[in-house]
């Protein structure tokens, strides 16, 4: 009967967890929804405490307790900017919890097989179905993941070590992937992508190794191929985010989310746990298709991504013509006053001048004085899938004025001022005109077919990519130059 | 540096040089400013509010000359003041090189620079101080409303109690910067506006303005000459314009000509014959008059009636007759150029022969002249021609759908049967209970799949946030393993459930922070 109770609990749990993520399709279902996905958890540890196999529940409590202050300080104290660091950093947990429950697996697995051999009983069960009086016997001394153990066939023990095998390598990845990915966010690893002589063979060999240690595994390895697969696996983790670069950081984020959940669902299967494999696809085809945004919005393959670096270019790139104009906050104020219709295009530079304070000052200004003002986002700006939305979210800008890319970008032709802070490739015009630009074919925001455009940016080179932006050469764009934040706080003055 | 500004000496002339707004600019440049007295009288800028913008009114021209280091006027200067200029003193007006050779040269002699504004490129960086434009602008606001004034009608139809009144027919002739003002004015007065221009890609923006294009179909319609102005046609092409001008000609109640090809006599657009073609009371304002005309019975400076009660007008001084605006924009375009001239906003004068728009509009340096410019690539804005794509026909856009929608089946039809071997292969292999959790998995999948994609873009954040939360539900797995019997299982165990306890917190409420931000206006 309490199985029966446990299972019945992990499908009110997978409902509420699948309607916690659908209510996210508008804002204000999903302020509803997040409290489904809070009570889904806390019933399926509910039933898992009075499932199989737990005990030491006042331990299990107070590491949870101790957890939860941890995590209620970070989300309370964390900066919006900051999100891309904190998601990431949230991976790598979730990805070394993954390695332990897996290696749990490993070792239960050998405990079972001991005590079987001691008793003289065989193991695995040679048939499916009940157990003999004496196999029985041992079992009884099992309780949890390893009576369940106990119980499986020749066949079954097999797939379940490459199920954990599987487990461990993609919770290593994520680990040390997501730390890599972390330190980047965070400034404390060189953005730059940099890459290990050898490059992408040695990823290739590391990948080839744990291949190896998997069969040397199943055919009675022990511990030691479990362990050599586990470091190869953290190797790629690290070796392959750190061969990728700052702007592509959304993929990354999104994909070490995407393996976060195949992870969990690996070890479902090697636990034989349904809510497990639930939530983990679940994730896992989250992370999947985010990624698969964030690539589609750069035109990209999501290998190439992966692999890092951008793909070769076709030719050389068309000449630049004509010059920069900069212009100072007074040209840009008398602008504004006379535009009817302003939309201000934000990218990762307004989160790095933590500009979005003084944006949405200026947006109420302007909106208040009866100007339609807007707010367009590139799928891929900033370093995390949505990671404008929240930050104009949390300066108090209305989320009805915050359009995605293929809402607003026929409205650029009539708009009289567009304001770009912080971005550059998203509004290049060369990924519609040069078919040899390395960005190509990848949408961008028409932000040029506005009368007038303000580009912020910090000084006169090509950012992080390295293209050149014809848009900044433009008879219609002037150069705001100076820190994002500075300049729109001198522009408040102005208005 | 001292910037003065004289006073016109033609007394027809009511225009002046700065305004009391470019003067407080000039002032931000580095730049004093003096002024003569009376120089803005006529522009309704007097005295007193010259001298509220902090700028020092001087009592006579001379007086002006002495004091500045830059002086700036409308009109070309005369032989007094060329007299008074001395070396390295810099003038800026418009100066018709061409015209004035002998000025010039003297002006060379007494070691003066002299600043041409109608010398000024026409190149995009230079627009705002092209003062040929801005005048021509005025001109061809102020021609609309000298013939509407003219005009014994409204200009917009309206249907009023005493009988329906038929709007006024206008035709511009000229689609350059006059052109299109006179369009836009016409406009907007509800007039019914035709234009027409030889060079057709002013058709584009002609209909912008709410104006009809005259389309006239010629080969080999090359009509755009030297920065950006039109060039004298062909004989033959002439016919045909004229030809469509007679057709026009009886129902049109207004022309305003604006037609000038650089340094040539105005081309004769609008013949006697049509003249007289047209209806008493109707008006023609013939804004090429200064160069004889577009119209040959114009009379230069003058307003005619004909025999048959047509009204020429020939004025050359519409911006003059609107002085206000145009010393509010002319004094503008001075003050752009200076601020070209003082790079550094430190009030020093630094006349940089290297750059383009200095160099051009600069006719005397340094005791020399230096006109005319060197010849340079055109800079003409015209677009090259763009061929039309060819539109697909229905069966052409229907057969590719069909092919697309065939590809897109056999691509799905490939993947499900490749999918089906697959699972059907490890269905042979694997056993019942593996299989039971993978059809938990597999269904998983595809629910994940459709739940996401109806995610809100905006919403991708909270989402990988909210994610990360609930896959800490590996903590059912630490769970299960922690009431193990093996020490070591126990500690890894725990060190997980420690580990998803933080993501779980963390993930959940920093996810409620976020969507509490989403406020809606």
């Amino acid at each position: 009967m309490e199985y029966g109770f446990t299972t019945a609990a992990y499908v009110v749990a997978a409902v509420l967890f699948i309607l916690s993520l659908g209510g996210l399709k508008d804002q204000e279902s999903a302020k509803r929804a997040i409290w489904y996905g809070v009570i889904g958890m806390a019933i399926a540890v509910l039933a898992t405490f009075f499932g199989p196999g737990s005990g030491l529940w006042l331990l299990s409590l107070i590491l949870i307790a101790g957890g939860a202050a941890i995590g209620m300080v970070l989300a309370k104290r964390v900066q919006m900017t900051q999100m891309p660091e904190l998601v990431a950093a949230m991976h790598s947990l979730v990805g070394l919890a993954a390695v332990f429950v897996g290696l749990n697996a490993h070792i239960e697995i050998g405990r079972v097989a001991a005590a079987f051999a001691e008793a003289g009983v065989a193991f695995p069960q040679p048939t499916y179905g009940p157990l003999g009086d004496a196999a029985q016997a041992v079992a009884d001394g099992f309780r949890g993941f390893a009576e369940i153990v106990a119980k499986k066939t020749a066949v079954e023990v097999n797939i379940l070590r490459v199920e954990l095998a599987l487990g461990i390598w993609i919770g290593a990845v994520t680990f040390t992937g997501s730390v890599i990915a972390y330190g980047k966010l965070a400034g404390r690893v060189n953005t730059a992508a940099t890459k290990l002589p050898g490059g992408h063979m040695l990823n290739a060999g590391a990948a080839a190794l744990s291949l190896l240690c998997l069969f040397w595994y199943l055919g009675g390895g022990g511990f030691f191929p479990l362990l050599i697969l586990t470091v190869a696996a953290l190797f790629i983790g690290y070796h392959l985010i750190m061969g990728i670069g700052g702007a592509d950081m959304p993929v990354v984020v999104s994909m070490l989310n995407s393996y976060s959940g195949w992870a969990a669902a690996a070890i479902g299967f090697s636990l034989g746990n349904d809510l497990l494999i639930v939530v983990g696809a679940l994730v896992g085809s989250s992370g999947a298709i985010l990624s698969y945004i964030m690539c589609k919005a750069m035109n990209r393959n999501f290998v190439s991504v992966i692999l890092g670096g951008f793909g070769g270019a076709g030719g050389p790139q068309q000449e630049v013509e004509g010059e920069m104009v900069a212009i100072q906050a007074d040209g840009v104020a008398d602008a504004l006053k006379e535009a009817d219709s302003v939309i201000i295009v934000p990218g990762y530079g307004m989160a790095v001048a933590q500009a979005q304070q003084a944006v949405s000052e200026l947006t109420t200004k302007l909106r208040d004085q009866g100007k339609n003002v807007r707010f367009a986002i590139h799928p891929v700006a900033g370093r995390l899938p949505g990671h404008m939305n929240v930050l104009l979210a949390e300066a108090k800008v209305p989320y009805d004025i915050v359009l995605e890319m293929d809402e607003i970008n026929e409205d650029f032709k009539d708009t009289d001022v567009v304001i770009v802070i912080g971005s550059n490739d998203i509004v290049n015009p060369a990924a519609n005109d040069d078919p040899n630009s390395p960005i190509a074919g990848m949408p961008v925001l028409h932000v040029w077919e506005a009368n007038q455009v303000f580009v912020s940016k910090r000084g006169s080179g090509t950012g992080y990519s390295g293209i050149e932006n014809p848009l900044f050469f433009k008879e219609n764009t002037r150069m705001f130059y100076g820190d994002a934040k500075e300049s729109v706080n001198s522009l408040l003055q102005k208005l | 540096m001292k910037f003065g500004v004289i006073t016109e000496h033609q007394p027809s002339e009511a225009r002046v040089a700065l305004s009391p707004a470019s003067a407080e600019q000039l002032q931000k440049l580095g730049h004093e400013c003096v002024i003569q007295s009376g120089a803005g009288a006529k522009a309704d800028f007097a005295d007193e509010v010259y001298r509220d913008a902090g700028v020092e009114v001087l009592d006579s021209a001379k007086a002006v000359f002495d004091a500045a280091d830059v002086v700036a006027k409308v009109r070309p200067p005369s032989e007094e003041e060329v007299e008074m200029l001395r070396e390295g003193q810099t003038l800026i007006s418009f100066f018709y090189p061409a015209e004035n050779e002998e000025l010039m040269k003297k002006a060379a002699a007494k070691g003066a620079t002299l600043i041409a504004m109608d010398m000024v490129p026409r190149i995009s960086r230079a627009q705002k101080m092209d003062a040929l434009s801005s005048m021509a602008n005025i001109a061809g606001y102020r021609a609309v409303i000298e013939a509407a004034n003219n005009f014994g009608r409204f200009l917009t139809g309206q249907v009023t109690a005493a009988g329906k009144v038929p709007p006024a027919k206008i035709l511009v002739v000229g689609a350059g910067v006059a052109g299109l003002a006179a369009l836009g004015t016409a406009t907007s007065l509800g007039a019914i506006v035709r234009a027409f221009d030889v060079r057709p890609e002013t058709a584009e923006q002609i209909e912008s303005m709410g104006a009809e294009f005259l389309f006239l179909d010629f080969e080999d319609t090359e009509g755009v000459g030297e920065g950006g102005y039109a060039a004298p046609s062909s004989p033959e092409f002439r016919e045909k314009q004229l030809a469509l001008f007679r057709e026009q000609a009886p129902e049109i109640d207004i022309v305003i000509t604006t037609a000038l090809i650089p340094n040539r006599e105005a081309p004769e657009l609008w013949t006697e014959d049509m003249v007289k073609a047209m209806k008493p009371g109707s008006v023609i304002v013939d804004l090429a008059a200064e160069k004889g005309g577009n119209c040959k019975m114009t009379v230069k400076d003058e307003k005619i009636v004909t025999d048959n009660g047509v009204t020429i007008i020939g004025y050359t001084d519409f911006p003059s007759r609107m002085a206000k605006q145009s010393s509010t924009l002319y004094a503008t375009n001075v003050r752009h150029m200076m601020a070209d001239l003082t790079p550094e906003k430190d009030g020093q004068i630094v006349h940089d022969m290297d750059d383009q728009v200095i160099r051009d509009s600069t006719i005397t340096h340094k005791g020399e002249v230096t006109w005319p410019p060197p010849k340079r690539e055109n800079p003409s804005p015209a677009k090259p021609k763009q061929e039309k794509k060819k539109e697909p026909t229905k069966e052409e856009k229907a057969a590719a759908e069909t092919a697309a929608f065939r590809k897109q089946t056999q691509q799905q039809v490939g993947l499900l049967a490749v999918g089906t071997v697959l699972v059907l292969l490890l269905g042979t292999i694997a056993p019942a209970s593996f299989m039971q959790h993978f059809i938990v998995f597999a269904l998983s999948c595809f629910v994940g799949f459709q739940v996401i994609w109806g995610v809100a873009h905006s919403l991708h954040t909270p989402l990988m946030a909210v994610t990360n939360a609930i896959s800490s539900i590996i903590i059912l797995g630490a769970l299960a393993q922690i009431g193990s019997s093996s020490i070591l299982v126990t500690i890894l165990a725990a060190l997980a459930v420690f580990m998803a306890g933080i993501n779980i917190f963390g993930g959940f409420l920093v996810t409620r922070r976020m969507l509490a931000m989403f406020q809606k206006s």
